[in-house]
């Protein structure tokens, strides 16, 4: 097959997948109602893609504060500008950093771990047997996975954010000797709850979450019942939502600008 | 809804399939396949490898379509039941899957409650009493805490019947049930099989290559190849009536009507030896 005709499959294929998600995110909807009795197995997945996440958010958090903060300080000291450091700081992570990041830290430690757990309940019928014993595998596997990461995203990164700001404190503060009242007055004057905490931390992170679960639950649900296809589609999962955030990231901020 | 297994306790046929056609991949797995289940027997599907047994099975729950033909549960054409309908027949038919496809979250215990707590609200004690008399029945209410990867394979199909006993189905159906038993589990198994159809009138349809067992419990068996029922009648003389599908089948003979290799093109052209002579 020619160089154009392999580019053309590809592109049909994803167009396909693209496709299939959609009306997949049209059953996940739909199932909602019908997994609310299923309200004990949201829970555990809360706590599995949630509270089980919050070690490696929250050390990323920090380390993310601050390298930011050392890079800062260091770019604004030519300017006379260090004051500002905590203030950019903050402004960078909650407009950007913090949901981006988390939500690539989410989709490699939650994300995986949904698909390749789906991808295996199908490889051993588990998914067929409960299709036999009358329970909705959608209202019961799916479905919770999808709210769970949905509630989790916003809390995670919201703790993301504040390691963030902890460690440039840290760096900035106690290390590089920036006062600490300038810190946290530039940081309260300059950031907005509507642009930088609304729309930055909680709306860009809900959408995040929402579609790394949805690529995970797709994945898992839709993976060929072999271990080469759960190895695939937990692949799968990492680079499509690694894709799909950062490309709804530009969108969500040119709309939210 | 009324539960379309129990719908027509008077009519003798509880499964009745008509004109079942089936193409996976290319391969005709069933040819207008006509088959009638009896309602409280065992009936026995054998038939060679990749004959479409599991297949069979899955069509009757309304796990797989079929391209043309009908199933009929209970009266009801399983094709045009919507998604409720179809949960409702499967509340009153017991599977038990090949590989046992317990729940590997949840443990012994809970496996065997997990169907009860999804469809009743039995209060805790009731739902304890129901699983371990399940348990007790297949011998394993000493492992009731264990989980899944602490079972033998023979062990965890042991689990995988009395989940799917546990709601005293009108209609189970066995997928390989005697794979992986040792001596005294089997008995034990086929024991409670020919107890459950006896004493409750449950139909069991079992899908099995193992004769020895099927002519033990089994009250009619079906022999299923190239896509049809070549042979059916009694366990105990099916072996015997002389047809050349019985008694290739189960005198294990290679040649016969029942294809033992899977079609493939000229054997010596693929070796590369086509045109070559001595």
């Amino acid at each position: 097959m020619s160089a154009r005709g392999q580019h053309g499959n590809v592109v049909t294929q994803s167009l396909t997948q693209i496709g299939l998600c959609g009306l997949f995110l049209l059953t996940l909807l739909a199932a909602i109602p019908r997994s609310f009795r299923y309200l004990r197995e949201t829970t555990r997945q809360l706590w599995f893609v949630g509270a089980m996440s919050l070690t490696i958010i929250m050390v990323c958090g920090l380390f993310v504060g601050m390298v930011l903060m050392l890079q800062l300080y260091h770019v604004l000291s030519i300017f006379g500008g260090t004051s500002a450091s905590g203030m950019v700081v903050a402004l960078s992570v909650y407009r950007e950093l913090g949901p981006v990041v988390t939500a690539l830290l989410f989709a490699g430690r939650a994300g995986t771990a949904i698909t390749a757990e789906i991808g295996l309940m199908r490889a051993t019928d588990q998914i067929s047997a409960m299709e036999m014993m009358a329970v909705d595998p959608i209202a019961y596997v799916a479905t919770p996975r999808f709210l769970a990461g949905l509630i989790a995203m916003p809390l995670l990164c919201c703790v993301f954010c504040a390691m963030a700001v902890f460690g440039g404190h840290l760096v900035g503060v106690t290390w590089l000797g920036i006062d600490n009242g300038t810190f946290w007055s530039n940081m309260t004057a300059v950031v907005d709850v509507h642009t930088d905490i609304v729309n930055g931390v909680l709306f860009k992170s809900l959408a995040f979450g929402a579609v790394v679960s949805l690529i995970a639950v797709f994945q898992g649900f839709t993976t060929p019942p072999t271990s080469e296809g759960v190895a695939y589609a937990t692949t799968r999962t990492v680079v499509a939502s690694s894709i799909a955030i950062l490309a709804l990231d530009f969108v969500l901020t040119a709309f939210l600008m | 809804m009324t539960d379309p297994v129990r719908a027509t306790p008077d009519d003798p046929t509880l499964v009745r399939i008509r004109g079942l056609t089936t193409v996976l991949n290319g391969k005709t797995i069933f040819d207008a396949l006509d088959m009638d289940i009896p309602r409280g027997k065992v009936t026995a599907i054998m038939g060679p490898s990749g004959t479409g047994k599991t297949t069979l099975l899955k069509h009757i729950t309304g796990q797989m379509r079929a391209d043309a033909g009908s199933i009929h549960v209970g009266g009801r054409n399983v094709a045009g039941l919507s998604r409720e309908e179809l949960y409702k027949l499967r509340e009153g038919v017991g599977y038990l899957f090949q590989n046992s496809a317990l729940l590997t979250d949840f443990d012994v215990f809970e496996n065997v409650a997990f169907p009860l707590r999804q469809h009743t609200k039995l209060p805790e004690v009731l739902i304890r009493n129901l699983v371990l008399l399940k348990l007790q029945a297949v011998g394993l209410r000493g492992a009731a805490r264990l989980m899944p990867n602490e079972l033998s394979g023979g062990m965890a199909r042991r689990v995988a019947l009395a989940r799917a006993i546990v709601f005293d189905p009108q209609l189970i159906l066995y997928d390989e049930p005697f794979v992986g038993l040792d001596p005294v589990a089997l008995n034990q198994v086929l024991k409670l099989i020919r107890t459950l159809n006896k004493t409750l009138g449950i139909t069991s349809v079992l899908v099995s290559h193992e004769l020895d067992a099927v002519q033990q419990i089994a009250d009619h068996v079906m022999l299923l190849s190239n896509g049809k029922v070549v042979a059916q009648g009694d366990p105990r003389t099916i072996a015997g009536d002389g047809s050349p599908w019985t008694r290739q089948f189960f005198g294990g003979e290679a040649d016969g009507p029942i294809p033992f290799r899977y079609p493939a093109g000229d054997y010596a052209t693929e070796l590369g030896l086509a045109g070559v002579t001595k």
